[in-house]
């Protein structure tokens, strides 16, 4: 029992580094490939007149985009696995051919995106193709290959009941909701408009004028990598990291009290926890950096 | 974009696309009976056919449902085909050989049954909400129904549930080895979902032409081809599995190189490693 317990918690603790790892690898994937809501300003800055060099990765939300990734790499895995490949090659191939797959659609969505924005005389560049594509595909092979990898530990170490496709499913699409709430606001409000005063908002008047031009030369959307990987990804990655740790934990530690009934409690009391941490952290920030509107004037009135 | 996207000039009118998508998709997916008639599984790869015909013809449903400035429920779109076309196709597979028409016809029901609530009941009135959305419904339900069959070589629901797996050198029948069992329906239904409604999604904008968006619907049909003959490994001898992978791979290689063609002719230009060009009296 006690053994049972000891490993279930190592596994827990594994999937939730796996889990950190994977929606890290996400945001900045989604980042660089400008996927998600960031993914509007991107498509509507020609038609303003600001012609830039950002990827438009435009294949759905990242959700469901992701909620394919991972099915399918597990699909595959849980395939080759089927005709008794070895696991660990399976999970590989698996993610390999899901992030072919992705790659793909990377590609079909840039190349349409801008071809259909030719009355407003935006070009299409290779080379932004050749070099951001690769970029992208290797961030959601790590992504992919750590969210399948946790779905198989859930499935031979805690015994779950899903099929590995379905968890694949299901992770993945909650991969890309992490990934999509927490991080893509660093890249979509800030990073885009940083020639906005700060704490600015979006005005119409500002609409599609994102950030194109660099220290030297252009930007390009392996610098929104660089620039997203700091914040944006980790923040993501904690986000994701947390909700399978504690997933699992609750499950693990707590599913033999009630029936079954002591892990749907704990995660009651979990959601409980969380939301008085989250009100906590919302009105500080409020109060500390807010409000907005009046930030300038109080600006003028200390420098004088 | 909520900017209303006309059908593109000289294009193929909606209907003839919608009459070539249903019979070549009905054709195909029937050619895989073959495989009982024969007793092999070489004849499974038509299913991905059939599935390519209708994620072809639910592009362009999607595009007419969408030119009403829903630019945001493009994905959504090909969700509810698929969500409401699984109903339907799982129903169907219960009825042998007629699983294919069957699965038109509940379909035809369940969408107009939906389109109806979604119209008229949810007020979104758009005009052809009905008909779209019973057309995403057949379109969703042949999809599962090509691809299943595509992967395990028939379209019969028995065939679905029951596979097999080696014990200790001794073959014993499982549920958790086969195509329901094994929830590898869920994989065939985000490569449809996603697969129908992202060539709309991609190419469109102000220069969308029909005959680039169509080629992108066919080469999202092969590459998710591609992907379930990968899966069909688990299901069909490894030769008819090889078969089904090498039509897919020529077919996705085919129409990729063809849309990157088209892509460069709509362009504005196709540059390589060039800076910026600001427009003439632009920002």
């Amino acid at each position: 029992m006690v053994e049972n317990l000891v490993l279930g918690i190592g596994v827990t603790a594994l999937a939730g580094a796996l889990a950190t790892v994977a929606g890290a690898a996400e945001d900045t994937e989604s980042d660089i490939g400008s996927q998600g809501d960031p993914n509007s300003q991107v498509q509507l800055a020609p038609q303003m007149g600001y012609i830039h060099r950002i990827y438009n990765k435009a294949i759905s939300g990242e959700p469901p985009a992701y909620g394919l990734w991972c099915a399918l790499g597990a699909g595959i895995a849980w395939a080759l696995m089927a005709i008794n490949l070895n696991a660990i090659l399976a999970l590989i191939v698996g993610a390999a051919i899901a992030v072919f797959v992705q790659g793909v659609y990377a590609t079909t969505a840039y190349l349409g995106r801008t071809a259909s924005l030719a009355k407003f005389e935006q070009p299409v560049y290779i080379d932004i193709l050749k070099s951001v594509t690769t970029v992208t595909m290797a961030h959601a092979f790590v992504a992919i290959f750590t969210t399948i990898s946790m779905c198989y530990l859930m499935v031979a170490a805690l015994g779950h009941p899903f099929p590995l496709p379905l968890l694949g499913l299901v992770w993945g699409i909650a991969l890309g909701a992490a990934g999509s709430a927490t991080g893509n606001p660093f890249y979509g409000k800030e990073r885009q408009y940083q020639e906005q005063k700060f704490g600015a908002g979006v005005p119409i008047s500002a609409s599609g004028n994102i950030v194109r031009y660099a220290e030297a030369g252009q930007r390009s959307s392996l610098d929104n990598g660089w620039f997203t990987s700091k914040l944006a990804g980790p923040a993501s990655g904690i986000c994701f990291g947390l909700i399978v740790f504690f997933e699992l934990w609750r499950t693990v530690l707590f599913e033999s009290f009630a029936a079954g009934w002591g892990a749907v409690i704990a995660g009651v009391v979990i959601i409980l926890i969380f939301t008085v941490i989250d009100r906590y952290v919302e009105t500080w920030a409020r109060n500390t950096f807010g409000p907005y509107a009046e930030a300038p004037a109080e600006a003028e009135e200390a420098a004088s | 974009m909520s900017v209303k996207v006309e059908v593109s000039e000289g294009g193929v009118p909606h209907d003839r696309i919608m009459a070539i998508g249903l019979v070549g998709s009905l054709v195909a997916i029937y050619l895989t009976y073959l495989n009982v008639l024969t007793g092999t599984q070489l004849f499974s790869f038509f299913g991905g056919i059939g599935a390519v015909f209708a994620i072809w013809w639910g592009t362009d449903s999607i595009k007419t449902l969408c030119s009403y400035g829903i630019g945001t429920g493009v994905p959504s779109a090909g969700m509810i085909s698929l969500g409401s076309g699984v109903i339907a196709m799982l129903l169907a597979t219960k009825m042998g050989v007629a699983s294919p028409i069957g699965a038109v016809i509940i379909a035809a029901v369940l969408g107009v049954i939906l389109g109806f609530l979604s119209d008229k009941v949810l007020n979104m009135n758009i005009p052809v909400m009905i008909r779209m959305l019973t057309e995403l419904t057949i379109a969703g339900a042949l999809i599962l129904l090509g691809f299943s069959s595509m992967a395990t070589g028939s379209f019969a629901f028995l065939d679905m549930i029951a596979g097999s797996t080696t014990f200790f050198g001794i073959e014993v029948a499982t549920y958790s080895v086969s195509l329901i069992g094994g929830s590898v329906i869920a994989v065939i239904f985000m490569l449809g979902g996603i697969a129908i409604q992202h060539p709309f999604n991609a190419c469109l904008g102000p220069n969308e032409s029909q005959d680039r968006t169509q080629m992108c619907a066919a080469e999202c049909g092969f590459l998710s081809m591609i992907a379930v003959a990968v899966m069909s490994f688990a299901f069909l001898s490894v030769g008819a599995a090889i078969l089904g992978f090498i039509v897919a791979f020529v077919g996705w290689i085919y129409t990729y190189m063809e849309y990157i063609k088209l892509s460069k002719r709509d362009a504005f230009a196709w540059l390589d490693a060039k800076p910026i060009r600001e427009p003439k009296g632009g920002a």
